[in-house]
C-alpha cells in the first residue's frame, strides 16, 4: 500500500511539473503578452520594466530554467494582474473550488445514491417513474445550462444570490454568519454542479440496485425472513456500489471540468475562473500555477477514487498491495 | 425510450442538414431596423385568410420597442427563393421565428445553421477520436510489451488532464484573428486529441480479452499479417463499445464547442454555432425579456437528451459526465 | 427495463413541472425594496455598496495609473487642489487658497489650518514636499510624473513654513496648479523610510496592512479581500463639512466589490446587492433598467455626452507601410475626408447606439465642455461628393467589381482591426462597412482580442483600426501625447522625430503654445484652431459620440454624474444613502 502511495505521489509531482511547465512555454507562445494589460498607451519605461520583471525579455527556455530553480524554493512567481505572489492567490482559489467540488459531491452523491436506491428497489409506481424520468432529463442539462438556468430563476426570484462568494453585509460578521454566507451563495454553483451528477449516480445506482435485487443470495435472505429495510440497505446496497466507485474517479475529474463553466457563470472565485482571467491576460506566472493547481485536483481526485474502488472491491485491493 | 431519442436525433441532423432551405432568411443579414425585435407574429383570419405577417416599425430604439403596421399584410411565401417559407425582408418584414438579436440577425435561421457547424465539429471529432482511439489501443492491446506500455502511459496521462482546462489553454494561446474555418480545424484537433485516450482504454481491454481467442489463434496460425488479424478480425469485436462510446463523446464535443464559444474562445460570434449564440444569453437581464435566446441551449440539451435516451436502452447507464 | 409508458410519464411530469416553474418565474413580481421617499441630501450613516471591474494594481497611486488604483486614490487620499468633475471648476481641496504670479511661473498655496492625518498626525507643508520628492524621484519611476512637470522639468517646491508651499514652475502651464489635481499627497511619516531605503516603488502594495495606509482622504481602508473586495470605513479626520454643516463624509461604511463581467456587474445592481455600478450602461442594457426604474428599484440618470468617442484610422507612417501601394492615396486627405462623406452619421447613431448618440467631425465631443468647438469643418452625407473626392485622387471603378483602384490596379480594400466582444464597435464597423462600400472602399472586419490588438497597434501591424481612444484628462494640455507628432500616442503615426506633414507641425506649435499660455481666453482660441486643423486633414474619423447613462439603487443620494472616470464615485465623500 506505501509502495503505492509513493508511487501514485511522484507520479502526481512530475504531472504538475509537465503541466506548469507546458503551461509557461505555451503562454509565452501566444501571441501577445501580459504587457498589453497596461493599456495601448503606457509610458515605454512602464512597459519595458513590466517585461523585465515577467521575463519576458528573455529566451523562454532560459525563463523556464530560471522559474524552475526558484520554484524548488517554492517561489512560483509574481501575478500582474494581481501585482502579489502567485502562490497565495491560487492556493485562495483552489480552496474555493474545493469547497464548491466537495459540496457538489456531497449534494450529487447524497442525492443520487438515495434516489437510485429508492428506485432501484421498487421498480414499480408513478413516484419511480418521476424520478427516473427527472433524471434522464438532468443528465441532459450540463452546467453549462443549468447554471445559466439557475442564475435567470435567481436573479428574477431574488430567493438565491446570483453570483460570487459574499455579500457586502458581512464585513463585521461574526465567523458564523460569514460561514452561513458562504453557505447561501454557495447552493446555486453547487446546484448547478451536483444535479447532473446526482442524476448520473441516480441512474446508475438504480441499475445496479435492481440488478443486486436479483441476486440469488437476497432470495436466500428473503426466505430468512429478514426486514425489506435491512434487505436493501445491508445486504443489497453493498454489492451495489461497486460500478459507482468505479466511476468515482472519473466524477471527481468531471467536476473539476464542469466547475470551469459554473464559476464563470456564477462568478465564483474558484481556479477555474482564474485561469481563464489569467489565459485572457498572459499573465504567464498565474497561467502556469493555475495549470499546477488544476493538475493536482486531478492527481488528488483520481487517487481517491482509486483509494475507493479498493475499499469497495478486494479484487482492486489485492492489486494494489501486490 | 430509444426510438424516442433516435427520432430526436433525427430531427435535428435532417434540420441542419436542410438549413439553407428551412431557414427564412440568411444567417448573417442584419437587419438594421429590427434589432432586439420580437418573434413575428403569424395572422391567420383577420383580414386575410392566408397566413400573413405585419411588418414591425420602431416605436422606440433605446426601448426596444416595436409595434405592427396593421396596414401592410405581408402573406407568407412558400416555397421561393430557394427557401421553404418566408415572408418580405427586402421590404422590412422578414419572417423572425425567434426574434432578432442584437444586430438584427434572425435567431431561427442562426439557430438551424448553427446546428451544422456545431453538430459538423461533433460529428467529425467523435469519429476523429474513435478511430484513433480504435487504432492505439488496438495496437497496445495486440503488441503488448514496450508498445503496450508507451501507449497506455500516455493515454493514461491524457485522460488524466482536465479537458476543458486543456481546451482552455491550447485554445487561448492561439491568436484569435482565425477565421472561421481555422477555428473548426484546430478545435476538431484538440477535441480528437483528448478524445482517443477513453476509446483507447476500453479498446485495448477487450482487444487483451480477445487476442488469446480460438479465432483469433487461428488466424496467425494461419499465417494472416497483424494488420490482418487487427482489422478483419479483433477489432470488429470491439464494435460495440466503439459505439456506445461514440455516441457518449458526441454530446461532450458539442458541450465542449459550446463552452469554448460561450466564454469567448470558440468561433467568432460571426459564424452562427449554438455557442456563440449562447453568448447573448449571458446578459441574464436581457433574458426576462427575451427567453427565446436559450433557443440553442434548448436544442443542445435536445441532443444530449437525444443521445441519453439512445444509450439508455442497451443497458449500460449513460456515464456520460462531462470530461 | 420494458416500461416504457411510466418512463415517458416521468419524462412529461418533469417537463411540465418545469414548465410551470418557468412561468411562475416569468410573472414573479419582483419584490419592491421600500426606499420610502428621498428627502434632503446628507442622512448620516449607512454603507454603500460599489461594484469595481477591477483590483487596485497597488495602494500607492504614484507608481500605477490604472482605474482601480487611482479610485483608490480619490476614496483614501486627497491632492492639494481637485477639479470638479462636473462643473469643472477648480476647487480649493487640501489646499484653502492660493496665489499665483502674474507670469504663471510662482504659485504659493496655503493649506487648512488644523488639518489631520487619518491617524491624527498633523498634516503639514512637509507632506507635501515629501510627496512631490517622491514622485520625482528617478529610482521611483513614477507614472504620475510626466504630466506633472511644466516644461518639462520638475516643479520646485519649497516650504516657508507648516502651511505655506511655494512652487516654481520652470515655464507656465496652461493648467496652473490644475496639474496638482492628479498628484495625491501622501504620508511622509509613513512612507519616508521607505523613500529613503529606495524601496518606495514597492511600498503601499496591495498587501500592506490597511492600518498602514494612511491619507486626507474621506475614507479609511479597512479590509482587502483579493479578488473579493474592498471595504472602507468613514476617516474620522477627514477636513470636509457638508454645506449644512455636517461632517463628511456621510456614509459609515462604502464596500467595493469586485465584479469582473459586466453583466454581472448589471445583474447585482438589479438584484439590489450593489446599489452603483462604476461602468456606464450599454445602450443594450437601457431595457431592462428602465423597466426596473419603473418597478421603483433603479434610478437611471443621464451623464450627458461621453467625452470619448469611436475612432477609425489608417496608419500611416510611411517607415512601417513602405512597400504598401495603397500608402499613396491612403496618405492623402481627400481619401479620408470621402470616407467622412460616405457615412450617414445619423443612421450611425441609431445603428450603433441606438440612438442615443451625437454626430462628432473631431476627437473633442461636445461632453468635454470647457473644450468642444462646435466650428470644426464638418462633413455632410453626401454620396456624390465623396465619389469625386476620390476621382480627383485617382481611384475609380475601372473594371466593375465594385471597388475603386488606382490607375494601375490597386484597390482600396482594407481590413478594420477592432476589439471582440464589444457589441457598439462590433456594430460600428458594420456600419462603415456597409456606407462605404457605397462608394467603392471595401472594408473587412477583423476582430480580436485586445492584447493581440494591442501588440499590432504599437507596432502599426495593421491596416485600419476601429476602437475607442481614451483621454487622460479633459485639459488638452495633458494630452500632448496625442496632439504632438513626436508623442507617444499621436496613433495613425506615433513618434516622429520631425513632422511628417506642414499640417502636424503647424497643430504641434499650437499646442505647445497652448499649454504654456496662462490666459484661458488665448488658450480657447489656440485650441479651437487645433481641432480645426485636424478635423480638416482627418488623420482619425470620428463618427458619433454616445450619451452616457448610468444607474444606481434607489436609496442611494447625492449622485452626481460625471462624464470623467470614476463616474459616480468622483465625489464619494458627499453620497449618502436613505436606510442602512
Amino acid at each position: 500500500m506505501a509502495r503505492f502511495l509513493i508511487r501514485r505521489l511522484t507520479f502526481a509531482l512530475v504531472l504538475l511539473v509537465c503541466t506548469s511547465s507546458a503551461a509557461l512555454f505555451l503562454t509565452r507562445l501566444a501571441p501577445g503578452d501580459v504587457t498589453s494589460q497596461l493599456g495601448a498607451f503606457a509610458p515605454r519605461a512602464e512597459v519595458e520594466a513590466a517585461r523585465t520583471r515577467f521575463g519576458l525579455d528573455r529566451n523562454p527556455v532560459v525563463q523556464w530554467g530560471q522559474w524552475i530553480s526558484r520554484a524548488v524554493r517554492l517561489d512560483f512567481g509574481d501575478s500582474f494582474l494581481y501585482n502579489r505572489p502567485v502562490g497565495p492567490i491560487v492556493v485562495e482559489a483552489a480552496g474555493k473550488t474545493a469547497l464548491l467540488a466537495a459540496s457538489a459531491l456531497v449534494v450529487s452523491t447524497l442525492l443520487g445514491l438515495g434516489l437510485g436506491v429508492f428506485t432501484g428497489s421498487r421498480r414499480a409506481g408513478w413516484l419511480s417513474a418521476c424520478v427516473r424520468g427527472a433524471s434522464v432529463m438532468f443528465i441532459s442539462v450540463p452546467p453549462l445550462l443549468m447554471s445559466l438556468i439557475l442564475v435567470f430563476i435567481a436573479a428574477r426570484t431574488r430567493w438565491l444570490p446570483t453570483g460570487g462568494m459574499l455579500s457586502a453585509t458581512t464585513v463585521d460578521a461574526s465567523w458564523t454568519e460569514s460561514l452561513a454566507d458562504v453557505a447561501w451563495h454557495l447552493v446555486l454553483p453547487t446546484l448547478a454542479l451536483a444535479l447532473p451528477i446526482a442524476a448520473a449516480f441516480e441512474r446508475l445506482q438504480s441499475q445496479s440496485m435492481s440488478e443486486a435485487v436479483r441476486q440469488p443470495f437476497l432470495l436466500a435472505a428473503i426466505a430468512r425472513g429478514v426486514e425489506r429495510r435491512e434487505l436493501v440497505w445491508r445486504h443489497a446496497w453493498p454489492v451495489s456500489i461497486r460500478p459507482i466507485c468505479g466511476v468515482y474517479g472519473l466524477v471527481i475529474g468531471s467536476l473539476l471540468s464542469g466547475s470551469f463553466i459554473v464559476e464563470y457563470i456564477t462568478a465564483w472565485p474558484g481556479i477555474g475562473r482564474l485561469m481563464y482571467e489569467a489565459l485572457r491576460a498572459r499573465d504567464i506566472y498565474l497561467v502556469s500555477a493555475c495549470a499546477a493547481a488544476g493538475a493536482g485536483f486531478l492527481a488528488f481526485g483520481t487517487l481517491l477514487g482509486d483509494v475507493l474502488l479498493a475499499v469497495a472491491d478486494p479484487r482492486v485491493r489485492e492489486d494494489i498491495e501486490a | 425510450m430509444k426510438t424516442a431519442g433516435a427520432v430526436m436525433l433525427g430531427v435535428i441532423v435532417l434540420a441542419a442538414c436542410a438549413a439553407s432551405w428551412l431557414a427564412p432568411n440568411p444567417p448573417n443579414r442584419r437587419f438594421a431596423d429590427l434589432l432586439y425585435a420580437p418573434p413575428t407574429r403569424i395572422h391567420v383570419g383577420d383580414d386575410m385568410a392566408l397566413p400573413h405577417v405585419h411588418p414591425l416599425r420602431i416605436a422606440s430604439r433605446l426601448e426596444r420597442r416595436f409595434e405592427e403596421d396593421r396596414t401592410q399584410h405581408i402573406p407568407l411565401r412558400w416555397f421561393s427563393d430557394g427557401v421553404l417559407v418566408s415572408a418580405a425582408p427586402d421590404a422590412g418584414a422578414p419572417l423572425l421565428l425567434l426574434g432578432a438579436d442584437a444586430y438584427g440577425r434572425d435567431r431561427f435561421s442562426r439557430l438551424l445553421h448553427g446546428s451544422r457547424a456545431t453538430l459538423a465539429l461533433g460529428l467529425l471529432a467523435t469519429l476523429l477520436a474513435t478511430v484513433v482511439g480504435a487504432i492505439v489501443g488496438g495496437v497496445a492491446g495486440y503488441a503488448g510489451g514496450r508498445l503496450d506500455t508507451l501507449l497506455s502511459r500516455a493515454s493514461e496521462f491524457v485522460v488524466v488532464l482536465p479537458a476543458i482546462y486543456v481546451t482552455l489553454a491550447l485554445r487561448a494561446v492561439m491568436p484569435l484573428v482565425l477565421p472561421g474555418s481555422t477555428i473548426f480545424v484546430l478545435l476538431l484537433a484538440i477535441f480528437a486529441l483528448l478524445g482517443w485516450p477513453m476509446v483507447a482504454r476500453g479498446v485495448r481491454a477487450i482487444i487483451l480479452v480477445e487476442r488469446d481467442r480460438e479465432y483469433a489463434v487461428a488466424a496467425r496460425a494461419a499465417g494472416a499479417s497483424a494488420t490482418r488479424v487487427l482489422t478483419r478480425h479483433l477489432l470488429p469485436a470491439a464494435g460495440g463499445y466503439l459505439r456506445t462510446q461514440a455516441t457518449l463523446l458526441l454530446p461532450a464535443f458539442i458541450l465542449a464547442e459550446s463552452t469554448m464559444s460561450y466564454v469567448g474562445l470558440g468561433f467568432p460570434d460571426t459564424t452562427p454555432t449554438w455557442g456563440t449564440m449562447l453568448q447573448e444569453s449571458s446578459n441574464v437581464a436581457m433574458l426576462g425579456d427575451a427567453p427565446w435566446a436559450l433557443a440553442p441551449a434548448a436544442a443542445i440539451f435536445m441532443v444530449v437528451l437525444g443521445v441519453n435516451l439512445l444509450v439508455q436502452s442497451t443497458g449500460r447507464a449513460p456515464v456520460q459526465l462531462e470530461r | 427495463m420494458s416500461r416504457p409508458t411510466p418512463r415517458i410519464t416521468g419524462v412529461l411530469v418533469t417537463l411540465s413541472m418545469l414548465a410551470l416553474v418557468f412561468l411562475f418565474v416569468r410573472g414573479c413580481p419582483s419584490q419592491d425594496t421600500n426606499a420610502g421617499t428621498a428627502t434632503t441630501t446628507g442622512r448620516r450613516g449607512g454603507q454603500l455598496v460599489a461594484s469595481a471591474r477591477g483590483t487596485p494594481r497597488t495602494f500607492n497611486r504614484l507608481v500605477a495609473g490604472d482605474q482601480p488604483s487611482d479610485t483608490f486614490a480619490m476614496l483614501t487620499q486627497g491632492p492639494l487642489v481637485r477639479m470638479n468633475r462636473a462643473t469643472f471648476q477648480l476647487e480649493p481641496w487640501l489646499a484653502e487658497k492660493w496665489e499665483s504670479s502674474p507670469d504663471g511661473l510662482t504659485h504659493t498655496l496655503h493649506l487648512r489650518r488644523g488639518s489631520l492625518w487619518s491617524d491624527g498626525t498633523p498634516f503639514t507643508s512637509a507632506d507635501v514636499l515629501f510627496t512631490l520628492q517622491a514622485m520625482y524621484d528617478p529610482k521611483v519611476e513614477s507614472v504620475v510624473a510626466s504630466g506633472v512637470m511644466p516644461g518639462g522639468k520638475p516643479i520646485q517646491a519649497t516650504a516657508p513654513d507648516a502651511q505655506t508651499v511655494v512652487l516654481a514652475y520652470a515655464q507656465p502651464s496652461g493648467s496652473g496648479i490644475g496639474l496638482l489635481d492628479a498628484v495625491p499627497i501622501l504620508p511622509k511619516h509613513k512612507l519616508e523610510g521607505a523613500l529613503k531605503d529606495g524601496t518606495f516603488a514597492k511600498a503601499w502594495n496591495t498587501g500592506t496592512a490597511p492600518s498602514e495606509i494612511v491619507g486626507m482622504g474621506p475614507f479609511v481602508l479597512r479590509e482587502f479581500k483579493p479578488g473579493e473586495r474592498l471595504v472602507f470605513d468613514r476617516n474620522p479626520n477627514y477636513w470636509r463639512t457638508a454645506p449644512d454643516g455636517q461632517k463628511l463624509p456621510y456614509l459609515d461604511r462604502l464596500v467595493l466589490q469586485f465584479i469582473p463581467e459586466q453583466n454581472a456587474e448589471l445583474l447585482a445592481l438589479q438584484a439590489g446587492t450593489t446599489d452603483l455600478t462604476q461602468s456606464e450602461l450599454r445602450p443594450d442594457d437601457y431595457v431592462p433598467v428602465r423597466r426596473a426604474e419603473e418597478e421603483g428599484k433603479l434610478t437611471l440618470i443621464e451623464g450627458g455626452v461621453g467625452p470619448d468617442a469611436d475612432a477609425l484610422w489608417f496608419c500611416l507612417d510611411p517607415e512601417q507601410k513602405k512597400g504598401d501601394r495603397r500608402l499613396a492615396f491612403v496618405q492623402k486627405r481627400e481619401f479620408r475626408q470621402a470616407i467622412s462623406h460616405a457615412v450617414d452619421r445619423e443612421e450611425f447613431a441609431h445603428t450603433v447606439f441606438l440612438g442615443e448618440a451625437v454626430p462628432i467631425w473631431g476627437p473633442i465631443t461636445p461632453g468635454n465642455k470647457p473644450w468642444f468647438s462646435p466650428n470644426v469643418p464638418r462633413y455632410p452625407y453626401d454620396l456624390a461628393k465623396a465619389r469625386d473626392l476620390l476621382k480627383s485622387i485617382g481611384l475609380e471603378d475601372r473594371n466593375g467589381n465594385g471597388v475603386v483602384e488606382t490607375a494601375d490596379g490597386v484597390e482600396a480594400r482594407f481590413t478594420v482591426m477592432t476589439q471582440r466582444g464589444i457589441a457598439y464597435y462590433e456594430r460600428g464597423v458594420s456600419v462603415i462597412r456597409e456606407q462605404a462600400a457605397k462608394i467603392g472602399i471595401a472594408f473587412e472586419a477583423a476582430p480580436m482580442e485586445y492584447p493581440s490588438m494591442i501588440e499590432r497597434l504599437l507596432k502599426c501591424q495593421y491596416e485600419a483600426v476601429y476602437m475607442r481612444p481614451y483621454f487622460s484628462t479633459l485639459d488638452p494640455a495633458g494630452n500632448l501625447d496625442f496632439w504632438l507628432s513626436s508623442g507617444s500616442t499621436h496613433f495613425w503615426h506615433m513618434a516622429q522625430e520631425t513632422p511628417a506633414t506642414e499640417w502636424e507641425g503647424r497643430i504641434d506649435s499650437i499646442m505647445r503654445e497652448q499649454a504654456t499660455t496662462v490666459d484661458a481666453a488665448r488658450r480657447r482660441e489656440l485650441f479651437n484652431d487645433a481641432q480645426r486643423t485636424l478635423a480638416e486633414n482627418v488623420p482619425v474619423l470620428y463618427f458619433a459620440a454616445p450619451r452616457l447613462y448610468f444607474a444606481h439603487s434607489r436609496r442611494t443620494m447625492g449622485v452626481v454624474p460625471s462624464v470623467m472616470r470614476p463616474p459616480l464615485l468622483w465625489n464619494a465623500d458627499s453620497l449618502s444613502v436613505s436606510g442602512p
